[in-house]
């Protein structure tokens, strides 16, 4: 178990504040979608790359590139597996550290579902209480999200003594939809010109205080017969 | 012992004693490293709750100060402060011992802070002995002996497995697997976490007849009595002790300074794992490298002041060993150095040898040991080593690395790195990628060494340069880039005599031919260069502030936050090497109103913390 949340850890933080984040949703009509989750650890890659130089940190093994790329495999599997969730792919850049993600899924419950399932059995344990929460849900008309607690307790876990280097890393979460917003209720969410897409940004200094800053409730137009 | 134990009796030590009296008579002649406190007046009001605080008591205040301790100091434990406390360790083939002795003022008050020990012998040759698992107290008089004595793995090995095959068992580890599930090594803590999953051993079909486990365990304990029996008969009945049995010990242990070291690293190479096939394939050769190193001891020290704590080192060999040392160490210090160590360096060495001098001499020593061996794979090892001898250009190899070298630690800088950013289109919140410049922190070192033939490396860079554009010349100096951790660049400049490795931008672009004025000052430099063949200097607190914190815990920085506000100096001198030792003097020198002893504790913890 340590061994996966500290890979999980690697992958949403690489034990370093100077990250990037992008969280992008896709929902449809039918409640069908894509998620796309992206970790930009290039900024930090002299670091990253001195942590994977160590057989351990702060008594927990790090794993190396073919360790993770191993695991990485066995979490696309095991997600691909999963109820209503396809074409699951995982782009690794190994030089300058970007992770991308990306699923299709046939509900927002099915997605989460999916990966709290694939996290579950990676892991071997029978539980995470972090994946209790439920980040998303949507009825056909109205999209509440938050971002997964499992990265919220990360952020949260960082080192607050660079508070500079927790400013330059970011989180930005993107929901798109196929018919036009009618309001949200983060004042700080932008809508796009097209008035289908809503983006909220912040840093992770400001994440790490406040782990709300990111939801939002998304109301859409009626649906035109 | 581990380093943990070896730090806590080191610690506990320092809060001792004054006078000598007997406790060092208690020293076993096992013993291979002792360190022994003189000082009596440092930390007797440290409280032993104040004391397990400390990192490195973690492990051992759970296994002696279980609770009983609480609200005590170590004047409470009925230690007597007239004597030495002197702690010890050797490892041997057979087995690895470890403790300490100390002088004992009251029995019923030692036996508040050792309150789990019971009494095995009433009167073991005058001795009273008690146990407590592994650990035995013995008290003879007013002086007591702390010695926990284990059989090594090998041996243990070697005896269970002789009695387990003469019974005509089969090999317990056929059906034995080191690999988990997708061939993943099971890790300690996955393996502790789950205890229910421990593959137990299998009992034996008959319950009185062992399984090679319980075999193992028995031979264990077995072993473990024998050994601690002839330990104690040898002291308690032979009288022979360290003190007895070595007279440089002996003479070393009568000094006055707060606490002595010891350490014969003769006794150590004996037991060397490495030299087992010499010892059985080649014995003679054995006995000769034996007698190379006989005489090989190190011996200290340590001087607590008001304001500095001081390490006189004395590295002692015999006389052969000792000529290639000399020869060595003959070496003429290299000025150039100097010009490359800014003074705003946290931490620096310099180090003046002559290799081919060494290899001279050493050649004229081994060789002939070598040549009177009668084996034929020795025969053309020498019979090689004298061709090569003949054959290679040894001007141009020594004169490539002459062995004089220096660093430098010059703290956390800014480097310069690419990253790739995420750029978004306003209107649609598309992404897409694009490279930019990036800093990050990295310790910036510099590492060189004198050099008379620069044409050597320039040919080696110049075919590299040929091979891949991340060698370049930049005239002054070459630049080999995403050399470190695949990110950062090093600067070779091979120029003035000398040839330098650094990833200080600053250094190869602007002081390529050294700092000048930004250099050390000149009495920072002559003390380099009075200082025989090596010399070093940290500044602790300067150290500190460019540490880089991001890779510690939170308990790891608080430490390094706690010690920030502490200054200190560490310097390394060392004397001429003539054939028979070299002298070493390592000070520590601070400001404030903190003891000594505070102050010590709060380093040795922060060595323990980050080397843990």
């Amino acid at each position: 178990m340590r061994y996966f949340v500290f890979l999980v850890s690697f992958l949403l933080l690489g034990l370093t504040s100077c990250i990037e984040i992008i969280d992008d949703l896709s929902v449809k009509s039918d409640g069908t979608g894509t998620l796309k989750y992206t970790v930009n650890l290039s900024s930090s890659k002299v670091k990253v790359n001195s942590v994977l130089a160590l057989d351990s940190l702060d008594g927990k093994k790090v794993p190396s590139i073919e360790e993770i790329k191993q695991k990485i495999d066995q979490f696309i599997k095991t997600l691909d597996a999963q109820n209503g969730i396809s074409n699951v792919k995982v782009d690794a850049n190994y030089s300058e550290f970007i992770f991308k993600f990306q699923c299709d899924f046939g509900s927002v419950s099915q997605l989460q579902d999916g990966l709290k399932n694939a996290i579950v059995i990676l892991s071997k344990e029978k539980s995470i209480a972090p994946l209790e929460h439920n980040w998303l849900s949507w009825d056909g008309n109205k999209l509440v999200r938050s971002i997964p607690e499992i990265t919220g307790r990360k952020i949260k876990e960082l080192n607050d003594s660079d508070v500079e280097q927790l400013k330059r890393g970011t989180y930005t979460s993107i929901t798109r939809f196929d018919r036009v917003v009618d309001k949200f209720e983060n004042r700080e969410a932008q809508l796009n010109k097209s008035k289908m897409a809503v983006m909220v940004r912040t840093n992770t200094y400001r994440l790490k205080e406040n782990q709300d800053v990111l939801e939002n409730i998304i109301y859409l137009s009626p649906i035109k017969n | 012992m581990k380093l943990k134990y070896f730090l806590f009796f080191l610690l506990i030590s320092n809060l001792f004693a004054l006078v000598a009296q007997r406790s060092e008579n208690l020293i076993p002649k096992e013993a291979v490293t002792v360190f022994s406190i003189n000082n009596i007046n440092l930390l007797q009001k440290i409280s032993i709750d104040e004391l397990i605080t400390y990192d490195f008591m973690e492990d051992v205040h759970q296994e002696l100060f279980d609770g009983s301790t609480t609200g005590k100091t170590l004047k409470d434990s009925g230690l007597d402060f007239d004597q030495k406390l002197n702690v010890f360790y050797g490892k041997g083939i057979k087995n690895e011992i470890s403790g300490f002795s100390f002088g004992v003022k009251s029995e019923s008050a030692l036996f508040s802070v050792f309150d789990d020990f019971e009494l095995i012998h009433k009167d073991f040759h005058g001795a009273k002995v008690y146990g407590s698992f592994f650990n035995n107290l013995i008290i003879q008089g007013n002086s007591a002996l702390l010695v926990r004595v284990e059989p090594t793995m090998e041996y243990i090995g070697e005896i269970a497995d002789s009695i387990w095959y003469a019974r005509g068992n089969e090999s317990v580890f056929d059906d034995f697997e080191s690999e988990g599930e997708d061939g993943e090594v099971l890790d300690e803590q996955l393996y502790d976490e789950n205890p229910q999953d421990k593959d137990l051993p299998i009992a034996s079909e008959d319950p009185n007849v062992k399984n090679y486990y319980e075999l193992r365990d028995s031979v264990q304990l077995i072993i473990q009595r024998s050994q601690l029996d002839s330990i104690l008969h040898e002291l308690f009945l032979n009288k022979v002790n360290l003190v007895s049995n070595d007279s440089i010990f002996a003479e070393q242990i009568k000094h006055n300074s707060e606490g002595v070291f010891y350490l014969d690293n003769s006794r150590n190479l004996e037991k060397a794992n490495g030299l087992w096939y010499f010892q059985t394939v080649l014995p003679s050769l054995y006995l000769d490298i034996k007698e190379l190193y006989t005489g090989n001891v190190i011996l200290g020290d340590m001087y607590l002041k008001d304001n500095s704590v001081e390490f006189q080192i004395d590295a002692r060999y015999g006389e052969k060993l000792g000529s290639i040392y000399e020869e060595m160490n003959d070496a003429k210090f290299d000025k150039a150095v100097l010009k490359y160590i800014p003074q705003s360096s946290t931490g620096y060495f310099t180090y003046n040898v002559d290799i081919r001098k060494a290899y001279e001499k050493a050649f004229e020593v081994i060789m002939p040991i070598l040549s009177d061996e009668k084996n034929a794979q020795i025969a053309m090892n020498v019979l090689t080593l004298e061709l090569l001898n003949e054959y290679v250009n040894k001007d141009a190899l020594f004169g490539t690395y002459k062995g004089s070298m220096f660093g430098a630690f010059n703290g956390i800088k800014k480097i310069k790195t690419k990253k790739i950013e995420f750029f978004y289109n306003e209107e649609t919140f598309e992404y897409g990628e694009r490279e930019a410049l990036a800093e990050e922190d990295m310790p910036v070192f510099t590492f060189g060494f004198s050099i008379d033939r620069n044409d050597i490396p320039e040919k080696v860079m110049k075919h590299l340069s040929r091979l891949t554009s991340k060698v370049k010349n930049m005239g002054d100096y070459w630049r080999m880039d995403n050399a470190i951790l695949d990110a950062a660049p090093v600067y070779l400049i091979n120029k003035n005599g000398l040839f330098i490795i650094t990833n200080d931008e600053d250094l190869a672009v602007n002081h390529s031919d050294g700092y000048g004025k930004e250099a050390l000052t000149k009495s920072v430099a002559k003390k380099a260069r009075k200082s025989g063949f090596m010399y070093g200097a940290v500044d602790i607190a300067q150290t500190l502030n460019r540490f880089p914190v991001d890779l510690l815990n939170d308990r790891q920085n608080e430490l390094i936050q706690s010690l920030k506000g502490k200054s200190g100096q560490l310097e390394l001198t060392s004397s001429k090497t003539n054939k028979f030792h070299t002298t070493f003097d390592l000070k520590y020198a601070y400001s404030g109103k903190e003891s000594s002893a505070k102050h010590l504790l709060d380093l040795i913890n922060t060595i323990y913390v980050v080397t843990k």
